[in-house]
């Protein structure tokens, strides 16, 4: 293996990675070279140590006898909690990552060994994760040396860092295999492997969010340290079993649990390596949807002003948004609002959500705002270098912009009645739910207008991992935009709420107030959409 | 407009301007395109060969000068010009996430083409020997199919008048012959062509008149023959005058060096 090689396509591999990530070319400059990220991670684990040390020794007296066994326990979860981590956050940029990059793998054509990519590549994840670590075990060092057990935190940072080569070759193997699974899957399954890739996708956002939920990550930190003391048997766990038993004064049992944590960490290298010998390079996916002839599909959309190009516009948007892997996470947001919002009042202790339409309208408002507004905003800028096809089109932007806002306002639509659907069920009473769909429908449109104005003002046509498809200041303006005018607009039936008054009129006026910014919006729209169109600069 | 009327002017390029930053891209180019004709746009890499064709498309707006097509100012009547023009750009950007035949089921929904689409495209399918691929996604399909989808997606609507940019790139044989064939049909029936090609033999055989772009201005025009006396060099091949012309002809000390 020529370790040049290796450390060269780890700092290449890194600064794609960050590149994906974060746009700012200081930052990238900055963290592309190893010894500012080393430098970073040592004040990150001093400063943290410093604080926590502060903190514990000011901690009451009463409450001092409780940070020993807590201290132990958390120095043992942190290697396992670091695989993890590594692992999910490594999928997750798999998963965003449009298929055109992964399909342009130059490394592939490069004179480079698969063990020394292999190598490179889980270095540089390391590497890119290496500040997780950092974070949990600087909070940790305060009370460590405050205990007197540096020892097992040293032991806990060797851990880590074994744990932390572990995850990312984890995600390696699960590189190299999904390359090879996905395209014999798809060849034989056609259009509902794209549905089932879409479900997954979804279903592992949705994952991902709750995992940084407060309620949830508790329960699985919880649940993780007691799981380190009883399943011993499980590998990823060892390098926490090693620390716990440090901790509990067994060096014997720490020794073979670390030397085993060694072990399993290389035996993964291996099988990543063997895994990427054999699926060097990726197969193209080569998807058939249908072997019958091709119907076009008959959308009906016989509204006034409605026509065939339109019609074919949106149906492209909603096959992009469907089958586009990059795009499912737009598609994920109502899932992850819903789930999170559910979540709370499943629980046992809680009482019943509250009947009254202003705790409503708050839980019912907020995710749709998101919702119509992120879809809106990404609507332009999701075409990458493919506008060009709606810049060569006897198109005029009207109707493009009609086609687009359709889209959003549609699946807007229909989040917004499953919405009210739910909140009845849970609230148990459907005294204000025609209130809530009727200003769902103006929150819907008004959204789904400015949204698609903010994307046709700020777009960003860069084909890039975790692309955002809208500038960043874009997304900031239009996000804030978008809530106030939602304030603005809900502010006639929080006011009626307030005074007791009906809230028929209220609620008219709210969806009066919501059609003028809709019709507002949208010319704007309309307007920087013909700007775009005629500045074209390649 | 009657076709088959040869002195027809449908293009006009009058004093066309454009520059990105500081790069002059186009520096006051005029040409004309009779009907019927075939004009071949030759030129080194970054003459400026591409950004005509994109501003005579109606896709790039120049920064001064104008340009007409059939009557019709490409800037101020964009849409218009774009329902006539066929344009297969230098590399298909084309929906990837679309089957081939969703693709073009757009195109032609986008042209408004109504219920004859689907016999059109099927035609052109089985001449480009698609037919049996076309539902599958075009982010597994090569670039030759890709560029194959583009070109059926510039002819689908009967256009007027047709902008080739590199056409021929990565086609095989078989499908470059049909290209080349249905580009001497439509110049039968009246339909001009601005076509852009490297390859230089390709050019000599089927356009009418060559245009050799450098630096963004017209270096010469002529016919083939024309270009030959001009050069003088008549006995040249078109390539020989290329390089005279665009000052590349010490190709042959570079190939020392380089080796």
């Amino acid at each position: 293996m020529n370790y040049r090689v290796v450390y060269d396509l780890a700092l290449v591999l890194t600064k794609s990675q960050l590149r994906g990530y974060q746009r700012s070319r200081l930052l990238v400059r900055l963290f592309g070279d190893p010894r500012i990220v080393l430098l970073a991670d040592v004040l990150l684990l001093g400063g943290l140590g410093g604080l926590g040390l502060l903190i514990v020794s000011r901690v009451p007296t009463q409450l001092r006898s409780m940070i020993p066994r807590s201290e132990g326990q958390a120095l043992a979860g942190i290697p396992t909690a670091i695989a993890f981590a590594v692992i999910v956050f490594g999928v997750l940029y798999e998963v965003s990552q449009p298929a055109q990059i992964m399909n342009t793998d130059l490394v592939n054509w490069l004179p480079v060994s698969p063990a020394e990519y292999t190598a490179g590549s889980t270095i540089s994840e390391c590497y890119l994760y290496s500040f997780m670590a950092c974070l949990f075990l600087g909070v940790l060092l305060g009370p460590a040396i405050y205990l007197g057990v540096i020892a097992t935190w040293l032991a806990a940072v060797v851990m880590s860092t074994i744990s932390l080569f572990a995850g990312a070759c984890v995600v390696e193997l699960i590189d190299a295999s999904t390359n090879r699974i996905s395209s014999t899957f798809y060849k034989r399954s056609g259009r509902s492997a794209i549905l089932f890739r879409l479900a997954i996708t979804i279903f592992f956002l949705v994952f991902i969010q709750l995992l940084f939920s407060g309620q949830i990550a508790v329960f699985l930190l919880q649940s993780l340290v007691r799981t380190v003391e009883v399943a011993w048997f499980v590998p990823v766990v060892w390098s926490s079993v090693s620390v716990l038993s440090l901790s509990q004064g067994d060096l014997v049992n720490a020794a073979v649990f670390g030397t085993l944590s060694v072990a399993f960490a290389a035996a993964l290298f291996g099988v990543a390596v063997g895994f990427r010998r054999k699926f060097w390079v990726p197969i193209p996916v080569s998807v058939r949807l249908s072997s019958r002839a091709y119907h076009p599909i008959k959308l009906g959309l016989k509204l006034p002003g409605i026509g065939a190009a339109e019609s074919a516009i949106l149906l492209k948007d909603f096959r992009s948004l469907v089958r586009r892997r990059e795009m499912a996470r737009f598609l994920a947001v109502p899932f992850v609002l819903a789930v999170s919002m559910s979540l709370p009042m499943l629980s046992p202790q809680t009482q019943p959500m509250p009947a009254e339409i202003f705790t409503q309208l708050i839980l019912f408002v907020i995710p749709l705002v998101v919702f119509c507004n992120i879809l809106g905003m990404t609507s332009i800028g999701q075409e990458g270098h493919a506008i060009w096809n709606l810049y060569a089109a006897p198109l005029k932007p009207e109707t493009v912009l009609k086609a687009k806002f359709l889209l959003v306002t549609f699946l807007g639509l229909i989040f917004a009645v499953a919405m009210v659907i739910v909140l009845g069920i849970f609230s148990g009473t459907s005294a204000n739910l025609p209130t809530l769909l009727l200003v769902g429908v103006g929150i819907v449109l008004e959204q789904a207008s400015i949204g698609t104005f903010f994307g046709c003002r700020f777009p960003d046509f860069r084909e890039t991992g975790r692309a955002r498809y809208v500038s960043v200041w874009g997304s900031l303006a239009g996000t804030s935009a978008g809530l106030i005018v939602a304030l603005v607009t809900v502010a006639p039936l929080i006011l009626a709420t307030a005074r007791e008054i009906g809230s028929a009129y209220a609620s008219l006026s709210s969806v009066a107030l919501a059609m003028t910014i809709t019709g507002v919006a949208l010319k704007a729209a309309v307007h920087q959409l013909g700007q775009l169109f005629r500045n074209i600069q390649s | 407009m009657m076709f088959g009327e040869r002195n027809l002017k449908t293009v006009q390029v009058n004093g066309v301007y454009k520059s990105f930053g500081s790069t002059i891209a186009l520096n006051g180019v005029n040409l004309s395109i009779d009907q019927g004709e075939v004009l071949g746009l030759l030129g080194p890499n970054g003459s400026g060969k591409s950004t005509l064709m994109k501003i005579v498309a109606g896709i790039l707006k120049p920064d001064r000068g104008n340009v007409q097509v059939f009557g019709k100012d490409v800037a101020s009547e964009s849409v218009e010009v774009k329902r006539i023009i066929g344009h297969v750009p230098e590399s298909p950007r084309l929906y990837e996430f679309l089957t081939g035949m969703e693709y073009l089921d757009f195109i032609a929904d986008v042209h408004g083409l109504g219920k004859a689409k689907g016999e059109r495209i099927a035609e052109f399918l089985k001449a480009l020997d698609l037919e049996g691929r076309e539902n599958e996604l075009m982010n597994s399909y090569s670039h030759g199919m890709k560029q194959k989808i583009g070109i059926i997606a510039a002819l689908l609507h009967r256009p007027k008048l047709l902008i080739l940019d590199e056409p021929l790139n990565a086609l095989d044989p078989r499908s470059a012959r049909i290209v080349k064939d249905l580009v001497q049909k439509l110049r039968d029936s009246g339909v001009p062509t601005i076509f852009s090609t490297h390859v230089l033999d390709i050019a000599d055989a089927i356009c009418d008149r060559i245009v050799i772009l450098d630096n963004g201005a017209v270096l010469a025009e002529g016919r083939s023959g024309e270009l030959k006396a001009k050069a003088g060099t008549p006995g040249s091949s078109l390539e020989e005058i290329f390089l005279k012309l665009t000052g590349s002809s010490d190709t042959r000390d570079i190939v020392e060096a380089l080796t």
